[in-house]
Order: structure tokens, then sequence, then C-alpha cells
């Protein structure tokens, strides 16, 4: 909203320099973002709150001037004006829409000539922006940014039947208006009609058809006021925004129609000419009932800290144009003016008097504090989560919770495989539905990299996915824990790597990132995904049991939709199902106090017999004194047949009494190594 | 030496020691002379030092021809015995000299050999694996927390597909205002709103733990903006509530400026301005000098020496009232602000959309 500081003076003999006047406008609530030349007149810009359309306008500024200021204001003086006639007795005005049009009023200004508007009244206009027309149209303009009213002048004589009828429009019904669109209208939105036609858009824009022309003698000035919401429907229906539709959908001022209307008409005839009707067809169905607030001084205190002087607090108030029976008592009342549509109850007052008070007069302190401060549940391990993946290299991404539809990911266990979540009105294209899998997002991350000739990617997120709502219930949001790892094994400062990733690296991330957080280790079992290849693909179980989720690599077919020409390994799992599993107990047990006997063992045996089993079938012997099994080492290819490979385990005997002797390892390894050739099927390498 | 041959005298027998040391020694003086001694390279050094240590062991060992000739004190006349035992020392102590001369200045020039072989180039790369980096909203999402922890105020999170009633009733937000349109809000199929601000987490959290209360929610929330280098459809918020009994505008001022001097630094100078929100009353926004410039002016604070934060204030009793709590007994403030602006701020993006992008090159310049 511009405002022309010239203006501003004349409504308020104001003292500030336009400068002065912007800080101490930005500090009771009206920003201003610039303040600009213009010719001899400084332009103020000023972002005015939606709650006060009062202030869109040179009036509504000033008002709120003089308070800061301590001063009058000062409105033009009602000039008189050459009258004769009735407009009853000319015209008529019928509102079928009393919700829609609660008032409206009709006068008539005739023998009036058409012309160019006089220097002073071009030069105002122009500085605020505007674009002047014809004398007729520039004094409604000047009156709407003078006392922030919307006017309306209709060549009466273009009026079919010379009456105005406030209806709905009829359904189909066509309208051109004065931006030169042709306009479809419906049956929910207001129009100003003839006898005939619909000849504006109710507080929106006139139509082309009445519009003044040179040829205009007599005009119909319309000042009125229209229902916010309907107006507000009908211009974005339209994708119209208007002066005038800026004031009606944010709430005018209902009281102040005809003191608009009667500064319009003064001035067309003293800029334009003419006679005046002695008075207006006032229409008023639904007459404004003014506010009364109860408002009790102590509370200004109780919720700014502020101490104000009950009698400043009047001041202010009425300043504002509050009327209020103030006598010295704890509680009184205030009479809202018309043009606050924001105020209705106590704390609105409260704020009126600490911002024209001054925010920057409030102490600044803590409150006194008798609550301890807490983290969620688990956000420490969340933390810890995060950094060891980024420990273990994998970048934190955050992708957008909105994606196009994919169908061929497996989803975690808690989701419903089916079911998705879809947006009535998505913003980027194709992006229509809330995620039930984080892959997606990631994977077209990883493409955006590749894309920009980064090969070697590894990133991680956490995030909500969506399941979808039945019985009117939401859906529900489980966060889910997701990664992707594809390219070299990169060392810090190196430029090339000795190794690829693989299934193993994103396996040891995520073991990791669980030891961190201090969380019973994970346990990984073979399976099938329809997004992961056969043969690379785990399914991840909690210590208890519980599924959460999968690993493996990126099957060929989804990579292939991806334009992807290297492995990736993906993992999905639901990690607030993750975080509640059981946690590492930790329990000091002593040190051994005899030494251990180490014995190696590599069995040759079928490629599809896994460690687990193995390490189990180990532990599950039962063997005396055999303390521990690790892997060594696997080996596979040159002599050995494809579909075996060898394995070897590092065994650890050890005895809590006494050191063992030779034989007795010996002879335990040696029943340990037969009974798994045995189970096995395997040879011994 | 055989037995038949007739036995040198003990004295003659120390002077052939002699000399046959300093025969085998002559190829070794070399070693003394810095200049010889810098053309043996590291290999001739070590096997010139193990034939030195040979040569030693000969002449001056337990088996050399010197201690033979020092037993054979016993056939010198005793009047001379002194005079016998000045000359084996004299020649013992002459010899164990040079000895030791030549193998310190070898042993000497080896390790000097050794130690510019092995000698490593420090400035080549530390060995370890890549690191990943924590997404910049995640670094200030976790400062925001510590901040608000040590303040003594609760995290809260809740859902992200809200009802009517969390996102807007509660909130105090009308039936007809903009906000609440298609335009601004995404909606699912089944009309549910993608939260629009993390101020549902207020009521949800109100409703849960009753007052007073103190706590602040960060989170995403959903605005149906066209993605641009300032706009985003998804971004991150942080909102605070504190309700209690006597809680006062005050308490907001200092809270606020607490929180952004402990962001931002402590010279950071926090203003508050009137403004409007639905949910608060009264309602003000709050800017901070700018970090950068310290309120001179500058390119990010657009050379007005401040930086727009967010929008705080009083909690409207509207939305008191709607999970239960008197106004007149309690009050309180709420507070709100865009972490992604933040951020923009902070490390001065110049194109939002990047924090979405994922681009590794973009990731790995935080922490």
């Amino acid at each position: 909203m511009l405002i022309s500081y010239n203006w501003l003076r004349e409504l308020t003999n104001t003292s500030l320099s336009p400068q002065k006047l912007r800080d101490r406008l930005t500090m009771v609530g009206l920003a201003i973002d610039a303040v600009e030349m213009h010719a001899d007149d400084s332009v103020l810009d000023v972002e005015v709150p939606s709650n006060r359309p009062d202030c869109l306008s040179h009036v509504g500024i000033a008002r709120e001037v003089t308070v800061i200021e301590r001063k009058e204001l000062v409105l033009p003086e009602p000039r008189s004006v050459k009258m004769a006639g009735r407009s009853a007795d000319l015209t008529s005005v019928e509102i079928k829409d009393p919700d829609l049009c609660p008032r409206y009023a009709a006068r008539l200004v005739r023998g009036v000539k058409i012309g160019p508007s006089p220097d002073w009244l071009v030069k105002r206009l122009e500085a605020i922006g505007q674009r002047p027309i014809n004398n007729v149209a520039d004094i409604t303009n000047y009156v709407l940014h003078e006392v922030g009213q919307p006017l309306h002048a209709f060549d009466f004589h273009r009026l079919s039947g010379r009456r105005i009828v406030v209806r709905r429009a009829a359904h189909g019904e066509k309208l051109r208006t004065l931006d030169g669109l042709d306009r479809e209208l419906s049956e929910d939105m207001l129009v100003i009609a003839d006898a005939e036609k619909a000849v504006a858009l109710a507080g929106i824009m006139g139509g082309e058809d009445s519009e003044i022309s040179d040829r205009t003698t007599d005009v119909l000035i319309e000042s009125a006021y229209f229902d916010p919401n309907s107006v507000r429907r009908t211009a974005r229906r339209l994708g119209m925004d208007t002066e005038a539709s800026r004031r009606f959908e944010r709430g005018a001022d209902r009281e102040h129609v005809l003191r608009a209307q009667a500064r319009c008409v003064e001035l067309i005839c003293e800029l334009a000419g003419g006679v005046a009707t002695e008075d207006a067809i006032d229409v008023y169905p639904q007459p404004f009932v003014s506010r009364v607030v109860e408002f009790r001084p102590e509370r200004v205190k109780g919720l700014t800290s502020l101490n104000v002087k009950t009698d400043e607090m009047v001041r202010i108030l009425t300043g504002l144009g509050f009327k209020s029976d103030y006598f010295p008592l704890e509680k009184f009342t205030a009479e809202v003016p018309s043009w606050r549509i924001d105020v209705d109850q106590e704390e609105d007052l409260v704020e009126e008097i600490a911002r024209h008070s001054g925010y920057d007069q409030i102490a600044s302190e803590l409150p006194p504090s008798n609550i301890p401060g807490e983290y969620q549940p688990t956000e420490m391990k969340q933390r810890s989560l995060r950094r060891a993946l980024n420990a273990c290299g994998y970048d934190e991404a955050i992708t957008f919770s909105f994606i196009t539809r994919e169908e061929q990911f497996e989803l975690i266990p808690a989701l419903n495989a089916e079911a998705q979540t879809e947006l009535k009105n998505p913003i980027i294209e194709g992006a229509t539905w809330m995620r039930s899998s984080l892959l997606p997002g990631l994977l077209n991350s990883l493409r955006h990299n590749l894309n920009h000739g980064i090969r070697d990617v590894r990133l991680f997120e956490i995030g909500r996915v969506f399941g979808v709502s039945s019985d009117g219930e939401l859906p529900e949001e489980p966060l889910a824990l997701t990664m992707i790892a594809t390219g070299a094994a990169v060392e810090e400062n190196k430029a090339q790597a000795d190794r690829e990733l693989d299934f193993f690296d994103v396996k040891g991330a995520l073991e990791a990132a669980v030891d961190w957080m201090n969380l019973s280790p994970l346990v990984f079992a073979g399976t099938t995904a329809k997004h992961l290849r056969a043969g690379q693909a785990a399914v991840i179980k909690r210590a208890d049991g519980v599924a959460i989720g999968t690993l493996g690599r990126l099957a060929e077919a989804v990579a292939s939709a991806y334009k992807f020409r290297q492995p990736v390994y993906v993992m999905e799992l639901d990690l607030g199902s993750l975080l509640s599993g059981p946690e590492r107990g930790i329990q000091y047990s002593p040190l051994p106090r005899y030494p251990s006997v180490m014995r190696d063992i590599s069995l040759l045996l079928n490629r599809t017999v896994a460690l687990d089993e193995i390490l189990s079938a180990v532990r599950n012997q039962g063997v005396a004194d055999c303390r521990n099994v690790m892997l060594v080492g696997t080996f596979a290819g040159a002599n050995i047949p494809p579909d075996k490979r060898s394995v070897t385990l590092r065994l650890e005997y050890r005895s809590d009494e006494r050191t063992l002797r030779d034989e007795e390892v010996e002879e335990r390894h040696s029943q340990l190594t037969s009974s798994l050739l045995q189970t096995f099927g395997a040879e011994q390498r | 030496m055989t037995e038949n041959q007739p036995a040198l005298t003990p004295e003659r027998q120390v002077e052939a020691a002699r000399k046959a040391f300093d025969e085998d020694i002559e190829r070794f003086v070399r070693f003394c002379d810095p200049a010889q001694l810098a053309q043996a390279d590291l290999e001739t050094a070590v096997a010139e030092e193990r034939a030195f240590a040979e040569v030693r062991a000969r002449h001056l060992g337990k088996k050399s021809e010197l201690a033979a000739a020092k037993k054979s004190i016993g056939r010198v006349a005793a009047d001379m015995r002194p005079a016998f035992g000045q000359l084996v020392r004299s020649h013992e102590e002459a010899m164990v000299q040079q000895v030791e001369l030549i193998e310190a200045s070898l042993k000497e020039h080896i390790e000097a050999q050794r130690t510019a072989r092995e000698s490593i180039d420090v400035t080549m790369p530390g060995r370890r694996p890549r690191s990943g980096h924590r997404h910049p909203i995640t670094l200030l999402r976790e400062r925001i927390e510590d901040i608000f922890v040590a303040l003594g105020y609760a995290i809260e999170d809740d859902r992200e597909i809200e009802t009517d009633f969390y996102n807007f009733d509660a909130l105090n937000i009308p039936d007809h205002h903009p906000a609440r349109a298609s335009q601004d809000t995404f909606y699912t199929t089944e009309g549910f709103a993608l939260r629009t601000q993390t101020s549902t987490v207020q009521i949800h959290a109100m409703q849960r733990r009753g007052v007073p209360v103190r706590m602040i929610a960060p989170g995403r929330v959903f605005r149906r903006d066209t993605p641009d280098p300032t706009h985003n459809p998804m971004f991150f918020q942080v909102e605070g509530l504190c309700v209690d009994r006597g809680i006062t505008m005050a308490h907001l001022k200092g809270t606020v400026a607490e929180f952004l001097r402990r962001m931002f630094g402590p010279d950071t100078v926090t203003r508050f301005r009137p403004s409007y929100f639905p949910f608060t009353e009264p309602s003000a926004e709050f800017d901070f000098s700018c970090f950068k410039c310290k309120g001179s002016g500058c390119r990010i604070c657009k050379n007005s020496g401040w930086i727009e934060l967010g929008g705080s204030g009083m909690v409207h009793p509207n939305v008191l009232r709607a999970v239960g709590v008197d106004p007149q007994v309690y009050s309180g403030f709420a507070f709100g602000l865009g972490i992604d602006r933040m951020c923009a701020l902070m490390y001065e993006l110049d194109d939002i959309r990047l924090l979405f992008e994922n681009d590794v090159r973009f990731l790995e310049q935080f922490e």
C-alpha cells in the first residue's frame, strides 16, 4: 500500500520526516518496506497486516500517526454543492441478497463534464502508482485511497430501466469487465445489475457497458458494503485482484458508506461540474451493531508487563476511535469503531495500548523456571545414529515428502503395501503421493548426483513415511531410516579408492550405527524383495526376531528405470521399531586368568550354507572350553568347484581353572571338526 | 702358529699383532674421512660394518693374537713386566680408539642413511575413510534444541498430516482465512491437511501435558508454493510455547533474545514490532541485528541492519480455551521461525532448493 507523505501531512500536520515516520510506523505495526521520492513528494510503501483493512487508506494511516504524535486528525471540510431532486425519484435500488450485500447506497450527479483531472489530483494519484483516467473515475479512486471506501461510478443512462438490482448472477451469465475480458459468471457470484443484465461484479470491477465515457453526462455513484467472503471467493475464482476487492474481502467500514459517497459527490461537483441529488438511496438491510469490549486496565501489565497510566490508555484508545465511558474504575468498556473489524476482546485492546506505548518499552527477562528441559526420548540415539553413519561415509539427505507413484518397492512391515495417501492438490507435477518409502526420493537424489558426474555416493535419510487413512482415520506415519550406497569406497583426500562398495559396506555401517545407539545387534537373513536383486537381499530383524526392513542390491529392473549403470545398494527399515527394540545390556565379565589356545579350521562346503548356520552349529556343539568362534575368511574360485566355497574359522579354547594342555585342545578341536564335517557334509582343507 | 715353531717373545708377539691389525684395518680407515664416507651407500656401509665387526673380533676379541700375547706375560722377566704391561696397554688403547672411531663413524653414517631413506612426507593425507556430513537443517535443529533444553524446554514432535482442528480451528484461524484455501494448503484426498506450521504440536502438547508447559517443536511443514530460489513447498520450522501463570511479553522478549544471542553471538540485538497472527494477541514480529555487518547494513540484511526472523506473541485466549486452559488464570507466549530461512541466512545460500536436491558437493560443505 503506497502512501503519499504530502497527502498524509494534510491529514495530520505531522512534524515527522518521511524517514522518521518510517521508523515510528514500523514500530506500531505498520512496517514500511521503502520510502521513495516522487517529484516533490515522498512515497511510503506500507505493509498493512491482513487484519487492518482500515489502514488501506491515507486516513487510516493518518489516524495512527496522530496517536503517535499526540495530534488531531484533520479531515477534509465538507463543501457545499449544488443539489436538486431526490435520488428515489430518479432511480431505485433493490438488494436481493442482503447476506452478501448488507448495505448499498446510490446517488446521482447530473450534468457532469467528463474530462481530464486537474494537476494536483493527477499528481496525487501518480505518486501512489495509480493511472489517471478521467475526472470522475479519478475522483472515485482518490476517495478510495483517502478513506478506504471503494466507490463505483456508472454512466446512468447506460443502466437499463435506470435502476440498480443487487443479485446473484444467473448460471452462465456473461459480463465484459472494465479490463476488457469477457467473464462467465456462476450463481454464487454477486453482481450489480440493471433491469436486464449484470453491469458490475459486486465489489470487484465494473462492466465496460456502463463505463464512464466522454459522452457521459449523468453518473450514479455506488457506495456499498459487500460480504468479505463472497468478494474473496468470486475474485479468486475469476483470478482477479483489484483495489476494491482487496478492501472488501478484508472488511470495509459499512458505517462510512454515506460519508465516502458524499465526499466523492462533492469532489465531482467541484471538478466536473453537475448537480447532485439531495440525498442518496440508502438500502441498509443489515445495520451495523457496534461491539463493546470490557476492559480491565490491569490486563495491560498482566500480559505485557508494561506500566501504562490509565489516562494514557484512554488517550490511545480514544485517538484510535474507540469510545469509552472511562471513570477511574477497575473495569471500563470501550466501543469499537466500525472500521476496526479486528477488535473484539480485551486482549485486542491490550495490543492497541502496547503497540502505541512501544514494544521497545517492554522489559526483556527470562521467565522463572520450574520445569527441567528434555529431549525427545530417542533424540540422543538418533544423534548417535547420524554421527555413526557420517563416520561411515554417509551424507544426510532430506527429500520431499511427496513423490510420484512408485509401486516397485517393498515397504517397511508397518505399512500396508497397496494403500497410499494421495494429494488432492499437488504443486510439483507428478508428485501426487505421500511417500510410503524414502527410497524413491533418495534414488532421485542419487540420479541427480550421477547426472552431475558424482559416482561415489552414500546417502541416508531419516523421515516419516505415510500409510493410508481408513475409516476417516489419519494415516499412520512411521519413522523410517533409509541408506543408499554406490561407487567406490572413497578415502578422505584421495582421488582413487582401492575397491568398490558392496552389500557389506551398507551392512557394516548399519551395524556400526546400531552399536553407537547401544541397541542389541541386528540379525540378517537371506530373503526376496521385489526391489532387490535375488541372492543379494536380506531381511533385517531386531535381536528379538521382529522384522523391521530390508537390505540388498537394487534389482536390475528398478536400477534401469533410474538409468543406473553401476550396482546400487539400498537399505530401508522402520526406525521407530528399531529404536524401541532391546538395548544392549552392559555387564562386566572378569578377564581370563589362563591363556587361550587358538586353532583354525578350513571347511570346504556348499555355497548355500550360511556362515550364521556354521557359527551356530559351533556354538550348539557345546564343546568344552571352546570360548569363541570367529570368521577368518572365505575363499572361492581357483581350484574350488563353483558350487562350493572354503570357510576358515578361528576357535578359541580356554579354561577358567587351569592352562589347557596341547592334547586336551587337540582332542576337543578334532571332536568339533569331525562333527562340523559331518553336519554340513564338508571336507577339511 | 704351531707348537713346533719357535715361540716369539711376548714383546714381538704384541708387535706382530699390532702390525696385522694395522694391515687389516687399513681399508676401513677411509670411513673416518667424511668425504669418503659420504660415497658409501647404505648397503656398502652395512656390509662394511659387518666386515669391520669381524676385524674387530679378530684383533681385539678373546681369541685374538693380542689376547694371546697378554697371556704370555709369564714368559716375561719379572722386572720387565711393568714395561710389558705398558706396551700392551698402549697398543691396545690405540687399537680400541681407532676401532671405535671407525665404528662410530660407520654407525652414524648408516643411521643417517637409514633415516633419510625412511623419511616420510608428512603432508600426505591421513588414512581414513571419507566422512559423511549431517544435513545443514539437522545442524541447526540440533543447536536450537540444545539451546532450548538448556532453557528448560521440552522438545516435542507430532504428526505431519493433520485434521483441520489441529492445523486451523484450535489455532483460531477463521473459517474463511485464505490459509485454509487449497491454494495455500495441501490436502489429501481424504480431506486432511499437510500441516502448514508446527503450531499444531502446541495443541497436541498442551492436551498431552496440560499446563504449565514449555516446549519447542521443530519439524517439517508444507505450503503450496512452487519451488524457486526462495520458496519450497516443504520446509522446516521451529515453534515455541511457554504457558504458565504470570507469563508476559517481557518473558517472550527475554526468551527470544536469549535464544538469538546463543545462536548468533552475545552482541546480537533483538527488536520486536507489532504484527498480526490469528493465534497470538498481542502479536509481534522479531528482527535481530545483522550478524554479518553488526547493524551497519549489508547485502544479507538488505542494508537495514536488521534481519526479519519470525513471528511471536501472547497465546490467543481462544487457543488456550481450545485446549481447556483458562486464559484468566494462565497466559503464555509462542514464537515461530523458519529453520530453512535461518540456514539460508547463516550459510548465505542463494537458492534454497539446494537444501533438498542432496547434491553431495553441497552436503559435504557442512559439518
